[in-house]
């Protein structure tokens, strides 16, 4: 009778990581590449060119700090929230060149702009035409389901800035979205 | 369609996305250059890697300009398993590897130094070449 497959946590994995073992941490990356790419990719604005490169950052970044993992939490929140800070980084290092430019003049109360129903690829575009800061705290926190005082923290604002971008964030979104817009 | 309703549009753009290309090769290839004797020095990284990077920039512009033939074997050599995109056209190939090299050069001084905007932006100009050899490559079929 064949023994049977072994099966590897991720808790031991990181461990073994953390030694130096790379098929362990090849094996982390396998399982949580998906999550982590797909927040990175959102963040990114639907980039894929920049997504591959702040992911690949990102588990560079987690093989360097694994010696400081404590194991509070898995490894898979761990290495989710260390890949979004690697993109906020990125956003706020960008901070002079804002990539998807929204001309918010004149922007309406978004109590005027009615709600309205977009396919998953429209609503996609949408977003990643927002500014790069409006647009992570709309996906922290209408997607990613952060609090703003997380929000905040990550993105060194104030609480209320937050809101106050994520209030733009809906209104610019609500407007591309409006049936006749193109932008 | 109501507010809650769109808000469930949202949250249902939260779901795992795969990478379009497997990106374990790139990370490998970037673990190797964390050697200690880097860290060691971190000024001389940091000179050493603005250099590199810039040099890059420059070369990569040129060849680019004159469509000229890049010769890099011996760098090709040792980055050659390092570079995770490569494109067929070797006028590009090249380049990619130089950038590649760049980038990730400049990474680790990054580590050093994060909050350099002369390395911010020599990283982002570095990135900004790559996404325009890939539209190279896209162009010359």
């Amino acid at each position: 009778m064949p023994p049977p497959p072994v099966a590897w946590s991720d808790a031991d994995d990181a461990r073994a990581a953390a030694d130096g073992d790379r098929q362990a941490f090849q094996r982390l990356y396998r399982q949580h590449v998906d999550r982590v790419y797909g927040a990175v990719y959102r963040l990114a604005g639907y980039d894929h060119a920049r997504a591959e490169d702040l992911t690949q950052d990102a588990f560079v970044r987690a093989w360097q700090k694994l010696a400081d993992f404590r194991h509070e939490s898995s490894f898979g929140t761990w290495m989710y929230r260390l890949a979004v800070n690697v993109a906020l980084m990125d956003i706020r290092s960008r901070g002079a060149h804002p990539v998807g430019f929204v001309d918010d003049e004149h922007l309406p109360d978004p109590g005027e702009v009615p709600f309205c129903a977009a396919e998953r690829e429209e609503l996609e575009r949408a977003v990643a035409k927002l500014p790069p800061r409006a647009r992570a705290v709309l996906v922290l926190h209408d997607v990613e389901g952060w609090r703003h005082e997380e929000i905040a923290s990550e993105l060194d604002m104030a609480v209320g800035t937050s809101k106050a971008q994520l209030h733009r964030a809906r209104a610019l979104l609500r407007r591309m979205l409006q049936p006749g817009e193109s932008s | 369609m109501n507010e809650f309703e769109w808000r469930r549009q949202l949250r249902e753009l939260r779901a795992p996305v795969a990478p379009p290309r497997d990106l374990w090769t790139g990370i490998v290839a970037a673990l190797e250059p964390a050697a200690p004797a880097a860290r060691k020095s971190p000024r001389a990284g940091w000179l050493l890697a603005a250099s590199f990077a810039g040099l890059s920039l420059l070369t990569v512009g040129l060849s680019l300009r004159q469509g000229q033939l890049l010769d890099h074997r011996q760098t090709t050599t040792t980055v050659a398993n390092q570079t995770p995109w490569k494109p067929d056209d070797p006028r590009l190939a090249g380049a990619a590897i130089e950038l590649d090299a760049a980038r990730l050069e400049l990474r680790q001084a990054l580590e050093q130094a994060p909050n350099s905007p002369a390395l911010q932006r020599l990283l982002s100009r570095t990135r900004q070449q790559q996404s325009r050899l890939r539209q190279l490559e896209q162009q010359a079929g």
